[in-house]
């Protein structure tokens, strides 16, 4: 056939062109996949062993578990020793091993380092044993899967979770279309379709026998395994020819096949290739800013220690040449050395002696102290939720607990996380209707008597509108409906219907049937014109049963309002209820009909079969069409629909907002959604005035080329008012230059970000409506490189995990999507509201505990280990410890740790309730207020001022006295054991335990480790024999000893207690003001006339799946069909049902219950 | 995993879990602080007026002998190369010096705090372990062995270095000499007489130094230390101990003996005295400093000034500082007032 084959050549060359631009463009396509041929890629599976990896292909099989029992040790101390921490204190061990230089012996440092590493190693064990234990839903997959190997073409059933990255080859349905669900993956409930190439199609499904399936040959090229869910590039060879594939072709693992009983695929990429599992990716090591601040200060010390060893070694040498060299009994001990040799090993000596002030238990105390807050945070019982609160709290990175203290910015997102995702029909207001004025409860038994006595006819339209108006698809299960809608609200309006009695049952491609109260009627659907953002309304032409054309439509309140017929009554009782509704944040659609006569519908469908043949201006006369149609419509009545609030949301916000927090909605859902949730939830107040689109763009202009004269912008920008930025995800790229993507614009335009952020830092909130998984990530980094401020990601689904592992702090939601997003974050809420005790009571104190103890710590060691700096002014700068060897040690382990823990662990400034109810005292995080350089510097220069006070107080009184070193050592110690203790704020039983507790270690210790038995075992090791309390011996009963070390301590710490106290002062009338200020929950009083509170129809997210519906590429479900699934041999398992199968269910039920 | 589940649906309610415990905390509000503050002064001031009065009341009498002014009768003694030599130094006391008195050397300038010094000895050694007699541990060197790898026992500089300068104090009486005895004993530490240094249990103690050397400086071997007392040598001598005692710091005294015996039981009368003093340790080339220390004790130990001075100043500036707290307080509080 010669036609053809013109059409084969033409195709063919236009697909060797789109090859070569393919080639010239993409040179990244290296992934080959050949149907098929498991050999082939066999032995090119991917191998492991320790960090080193070979070989290309995945296998399906994905590990949770990271150690073996033969690969723990190594690997846990290569991951240890990657930590510049740890790799320090090797040093100093391998150092002080060293006799020349060692200046106190080698066990000082060894002990607590392999302390420290098998704490850390047991713990990542633990958590990689309770990982494998428990594995995520993502990973859970049959066994079957794992046999899958890329190449292999697969069956998947209906329902059925998709094992692999697959390229539809062909599906059950015609053009091979198949529908799936994505929940997992973006959060999003409607169904998606997916289409296999023509080419497949055709071939595969002319002859559907698994003989064709298995020989079928083609070779997929395409772009290496990426995280990138929306985009695929690569091609198929089969038979000679190559077809370009993209996104629409791939069915991704973890969707779930719906609506279509068969789908075939052959799978690309396997296991952690698959998409879904590079999304998933490594959990980034995030660090928090106090943290940060700690690094620079540990370097900062570190810099200072050195260069302190650094001059006491230039002593040293000096004193070498000029002092020691005189004094024969001393030069002799040089051995020839020159004082530069001296100097140089000094130096060391020095850096040793001085390395407790940077000691490793600082690390492990951290950590402990992190983890217990974490605990904390999963025993709260006022944080449990779920069903009887069987859902705790739960931290799942263990080191962002003070950051939960600082938050600037929460971002959230909408669906799941501030509405509960469940629609209820709440309200409709029948016009005509004398007693609705105003509104009816849909619960209201009288409405559904009156609807189902009452014979009125504008009531059972209106039903009837509600049962036919939509592009809902059934399905049946267990006998009966089960809805399948591209939006929640037409789900919830279908379902209201039925309960009211107009049971939609089936649809086709042109009629649909309904049950009216029992009586089932076929409607003949002529035309669907279906939902897009710029309409905002939809309708439906239907022949009914006894003929006779109607419209019926629903739409935005604004829309239909002025399609109406002149003169129609009720408008102003309908305004009312719109008012009303809106008022209740309820979101509004005004349902209309028209009877359309046979003539006009003849003279439309001719107008509409030759606007489809012309390609010019085609879009304009459809929508002109449309007009055409929908006019003179006769209002029937509003509905209300409650998108439901999660508990205590609206609470929440209010409370965060009040503690500075800015409080951002990152949503997928339409403007007009996200807004009215803006106000239903109070973050937007009702007075407060939205900037969007253009006026939004100009103020960014605006308010950067004014930002030099603040005077000036203060006039274009309304700062006095409250405002809000609303913006859409199209508008986030297009705001500035039309670029691609919004990372691109940002590196592009680093400005813009800034200046968008200084705006929005002047507005209340920022609602992103329309905005994809990656511009939701996009966004946050947004927030993280103009601000200073934490972010915090709080999201629920799959498509909420990109955000929430690019904010400082992410927090998944434990709800009905998948649960990936818990996978992900680093806290797991069961409620959104939990988020008022997580930041203002776990994250407050934590922040307080952890800022207080980081300052405690580093004050305690520092003013310890600085005395020898001053000593060696009086040792000749040889590098004399003037503590015993066993007390450097056990200073830190046992004397001075109970009680930086118990402040670390116990710390309360104000009790719960307090913070919850003065919201203000949050800000003290979110300023950075108890842990910055500057407060850190004012500790260790107290600190010091401490060491000097602990060296020169008793040199004082040591001074041309009979008392010897070991009697100063002693004294010492005492004093800055003192001063460590006198610090203690925080006075609960156990800090008072604890402080017994090291007071009692240290009695007991100290005479152990000076006792004579073991000076008799190793007089080296325990050199201080005879400091005992009994009489007989000399230092502790010395009163000179306490009264030395009390005047030392109280000297030590007089400054602190003094700033204190004149703190306390001086914050006195503030904290006063702030505590007592009364705080109230705003309640929020609508105001008439505000516009943009009604008009909030709210559909799917892009157009309507109408098209396909009408085109008759849908398979008709108007049976109970047949489940096959048993009479097919099958190498992929039925996966499961999911949740989201209920949904609808719920829905009905409550609003009948109701 | 079950069990697991099962705990963690079982809510934990313990004050410590939802973190409830009892706590106190110091209210510091000013009503506590400033008389706290003021308190806290008192106390201090009291304990510093009970330390100073306490040292007033030691007597001391500190007389430097190293010979730098030529008035002095050790000027002669300070050349190094002048071995055996004498010098005296006399002085007069107008009252009674209470007893007991506890006589010192001080020695300032000298490093006794360095670090290879405090750990050139052999605690073994000392501890009487013959073993460590023929190889002394290397901590010891220069001092470990001599030019002709003879073992040095007491090794190391710290044993070598040992003060040798000896006194006999004299009252004159009538134009007469009379001695004042002295009192060598128990002026060490306990767990150094008993624990720390031993003699190793071979008789004559003579025997277990067969083959070693004396450390260079000295000029008896270690068991010839106190010819008057045969257990007084060896490495329990009163004098090795207290040497043996590191000081802290480079200016110290240690104990050399103790007056408590005869007609001086009571203290040092009124009259004249001479000390004299075997000149033997050599201080001045490094700019070193001795002296010889006469002092009684109180409850509190030796003589200290610093310490009953310093009390007194940090309680006053804890009294200042209430003061100036009420001060900012009373401005804060009434700030209408102005």
């Amino acid at each position: 056939m010669p036609s053809s084959n013109l059409v084969g050549n033409r195709e063919r060359q236009f697909v060797v062109v789109i090859g070569f631009s393919l080639t010239l463009y993409l040179t990244d396509i290296t992934w080959e996949v050949r149907a098929n041929s498991r050999h082939f890629h066999k032995h090119r599976r991917r191998r492991s062993f320790l960090c080193f990896r070979w070989g290309r292909y995945a296998d399906n099989v994905v590990r949770s578990f990271k150690y073996s029992p033969l690969t723990f040790l190594p690997l846990t101390l290569y991951e240890q020793f990657q930590r510049a921490a740890n790799l320090y204190f090797l040093l100093m061990v391998v150092m002080q091993c060293v006799p020349a230089i060692s200046s106190i012996p080698w066990y000082t440092t060894t002990i607590p380092l392999v302390i420290v590493l098998s704490v850390r190693g047991l713990k990542d064990l633990a958590n990689d044993l309770v990982r494998s234990l428990t594995h995520p839903p993502i990973t859970f997959s049959p066994s079957q899967w794992k046999d899958v190997c890329v190449g292999d073409v697969l069956r998947i059933h209906k329902d059925q979770i998709i094992p692999a990255d697959l390229l539809l080859l062909c599906s059950s349905e015609p053009h091979s279309l198949c529908y799936v669900e994505t929940a997992d993956i973006d959060g999003e409930t409607n169904l998606k379709y997916r289409q296999a190439l023509d080419a497949t199609h055709t071939e595969m499904t002319s002859d559907p026998t698994e003989q064709t399936l298995a020989a079928f040959n083609g070779i997929v090229l395409c772009e290496e395994p990426n995280s990138r869910l929306y985009t695929f590039r690569g091609e198929l060879h089969w038979r000679g020819e190559r077809h370009p594939l993209d996104s629409e072709h791939i069915l991704l693992r973890g969707t779930v096949l719906r609506n279509t009983d068969t789908a075939f695929g052959m799978a690309i990429y396997t296991g952690s290739d698959s998409k879904i599992l590079r999304n998933v990716g490594q959990l980034r090591v995030k660090r928090t800013q106090i943290e940060k601040v700690l690094n620079k200060v540990v370097i900062g010390v570190m810099l200072f220690l050195l260069l302190m060893a650094l001059l006491l070694a230039v002593g040293s040498g000096v004193f070498q040449g000029r002092v020691s060299s005189q004094i024969e009994v001393l030069s002799a001990l040089t051995r020839g050395n020159s004082p530069i040799y001296t100097a140089f090993l000094t130096y060391w000596s020095y850096v040793i002696l001085l390395s407790p002030a940077m000691p490793m238990s600082l690390y492990i105390t951290f950590e402990m102290i992190h983890v217990l807050h974490s605990l904390f945070i999963g025993w709260d019982v006022e944080m449990r939720g779920g069903v009887e609160r069987s859902i705790p709290a739960q931290a799942r990175n263990t080191s962002l607990n003070e950051e939960l203290g600082q938050v600037g910015h929460l971002l959230s997102d909408k669906t799941g996380t501030l509405t509960q995702n469940r629609l209820l029909f709440r309200q409709f207001d029948l016009s005509w209707n004398p007693f609705s004025c105003g509104g009816l409860y849909l619960s209201d038994q009288r409405l559904v008597d009156k609807l189902r006595g009452q014979q009125c006819t504008q009531s059972r339209q209106f039903l009837t509108t509600l049962a036919l108006c939509h592009t809902v698809m059934t399905e049946w299960r267990n006998g009966a409906p089960v809805y399948q809608a591209a939006s929640p609200d037409e789900e919830a309006l279908v379902g209201a219907a039925r309960e009211l009695g107009w049971v939609f049952l089936s649809r086709t491609r042109d009629s649909l049937t309904v049950s009216e109260l029992g009586v089932k009627r076929h409607y003949q659907l002529l035309t669907l014109l279906d939902f897009t953002s710029q309409r905002r309304r939809m309708s439906v032409l239907v022949r009914e049963p006894e003929g006779g054309l109607k419209l019926y439509c629903k739409g935005a309140d604004i829309v239909i309002l002025e399609r109406l017929q002149k003169d129609c009554p009720h408008l102003e009782s309908t305004e009312r209820a719109l008012d009303l509704f809106a008022q209740s944040c309820l979101r509004t659609l005004c349902i209309a009909e028209r009877t359309v006569s046979e003539a006009k519908w003849e003279e439309w469908s001719k107008t509409m079969a030759q606007a489809a043949m012309t390609t010019r201006n085609h879009d304009d006369m459809l929508e002109q069409l449309h007009d055409d149609m929908e006019r003179d419509l006769k209002l029937l009545g509003v509905t209300a629909i409650e998108d439901r609030l999660q508990d205590g949301v609206p609470e929440t916000i209010s409370l965060l907002r009040q503690a500075g927090l800015k409080v951002w909605v990152l949503t997928g859902d339409k403007k007009e959604t996200a807004v009215n949730i803006g106000y239903a939830c109070r973050l937007l107040d009702p007075d407060t005035r939205l900037l969007e689109g253009d006026e939004l763009r100009s103020n960014i202009f605006t308010h950067t080329h004014r930002r030099k004269h603040t005077d000036t912008q203060r006039h274009t920008f309304p700062a006095g008012e409250k405002s809000a930025l609303v913006l859409t995800g199209p508008e986030l790229v297009n705001i500035h230059y039309r670029s691609k993507d919004l990372e691109n614009l940002l590196i592009q335009e680093p400005e813009w970000g800034a200046r968008f952020m200084s705006l929005a830092g002047l507005c209340q909130s920022v609602l992103c409506c329309r905005v994809t998984p990656g511009q939701k990530a996009d966004v946050v980094t947004l927030v993280r490189k103009n601000t200073a401020s934490i972010t915090m990601a709080i999201g629920d689904g799959a498509n909420d995990v990109n955000m929430i592992k690019t904010a400082h702090i992410g927090v998944g939601l434990a709800g009905v999507e998948g649960g990936q997003a818990v996978q992900n974050a680093d806290y797991a809420l069961a409620k959104f509201s939990f988020l008022q005790r997580l930041l203002l009571v776990h994250g407050r104190w934590s922040y307080r505990r952890i800022a207080v103890f980081l300052r405690y710590f580093l004050y305690k060691t520092c003013s310890f280990a600085l005395v020898h700096i001053w000593f060696g002014f009086f040792n000749g700068f040889s590098a004399q410890s003037l503590y015993e060897n066993w007390f450097i040690i056990l200073y830190t382990v046992f004397y001075t740790a109970m009680p930086v823990e118990c402040l670390g662990i116990f710390e309360q400034d104000v009790s719960a309730e307090c913070s919850l109810s003065w919201p203000e005292l949050y800000k003290v995080g979110q300023r950075q207020e108890l842990f910055n350089t500057w407060l850190l510097a004012a500790t260790l220069l107290h600190a010091l001022y401490t060491s000097l006070v602990l060296f020169f107080m008793p040199l004082g009184v040591f001074y041309n006295s009979a008392l010897d070193y070991q009697t100063m050592a002693v004294t010492v110690s005492i004093a800055s054991l003192f001063s460590i203790i006198l610090l203690t704020r925080h006075w609960t039983k156990w800090s008072v335990a604890a402080m017994c507790v090291s007071f009692g270690l240290f009695f007991v210790c100290t005479p152990i480790t000076h006792s004579p038995k073991l000076f008799e075992k190793s007089p080296v090791d325990y050199y201080f024999p005879g400091t005992h309390l009994t009489s007989t011996t000399n230092a502790f009963p010395s009163p000179v000893v306490w009264f030395t070390a009390l005047l030392t301590a109280w000297t030590a710490v007089l400054p602190s207690f003094t700033i204190l106290m004149f703190d306390l002062f001086s914050d006195f009338p503030q904290v006063h003001i702030t505590k007592h200020g009364p705080v109230e929950l705003q309640k929020s009083g609508f105001r008439r006339g505000d516009s943009h509170r009604r008009s909030s129809y709210a559909m799917s997210q892009g157009r309507g799946i109408g098209r396909l519906i009408t085109s008759g590429a849908s398979r008709r479900i108007t049976f109970p069909p047949v489940d096959r699934r048993g009479t097919l041999g099958d190498n992929v398992t039925l996966a499961g049902q999911t949740q989201s199968d209920d949904a609808p269910k719920n829905i009905t039920e409550n609003g009948s219950s109701k | 995993m079950k069990e697991e589940l099962e705990t963690a649906n079982r809510p934990d309610n313990t004050a410590f879990t939802q973190q409830r415990l009892p706590a106190w905390q110091p209210m510091l509000s000013a009503g506590i602080v400033i008389p706290g503050f003021v308190l806290i002064g008192l106390a201090f001031i009291g304990i510093g007026v009970a330390l100073f009065i306490a040292s007033q009341n030691i007597t001391v009498l500190e007389k430097d002998y190293t010979g730098v002014e030529i008035t002095s009768d050790c000027y002669k003694c300070s050349n190094p190369s002048d071995k055996n030599c004498t010098c005296k130094l006399d002085f007069s006391l107008s009252n009674l010096f209470e007893g007991p008195v506890f006589f010192y050397y001080g020695l300032s300038n000298y490093f006794q705090s360095q670090r290879s010094y405090g750990v050139s000895k052999d605690d073994y050694q000392l501890s009487g372990d013959l073993d460590y007699f023929k190889t002394p541990i290397s901590a010891c060197s220069p001092y470990q062995y001599d030019a002709n790898q003879n073992p040095i026992v007491p090794c190391g500089s710290l044993a070598n270095s040992m003060f040798n300068d000896t006194f006999k104090l004299y009252q004159i009486v009538n134009g007469t000499k009379k001695l004042v005895p002295f009192d060598g004993k128990g002026i060490a530490w306990w767990t150094d007489y008993n624990i720390k240094y031993r003699n190793p249990s071979v008789t004559p103690l003579k025997n277990a130094f067969n083959g070693t050397v004396k450390p260079p400086f000295w000029s008896k071997p270690a068991y010839e230390l106190d010819t008057s007392d045969p257990s007084n040598n060896g490495f329990v001598n009163q004098d090795f101990l207290v040497w043996m005692r590191r000081a802290a710091l480079p200016d110290f005294r240690k104990l050399y003996r103790r007056i408590t015996e005869g007609d001086y039981a009571s203290g040092l009368p009124a009259g004249n005295y001479s000390l004299e003093i075997g000149y033997n340790y050599p201080v001045l080339s490094f700019g070193g400093r001795k002296k010889v220390v006469f002092s009684n004790v109180s409850w509190m130990g030796g003589k200290n000034q610093f310490l009953g001075i310093a009390y007194l100043v940090v309680g006053s500036l804890c009294v200042v500082m209430s003061t100036v707290m009420l001060i900012v307080y009373a401005k804060f509080k009434f700030p209408e007032d102005d």
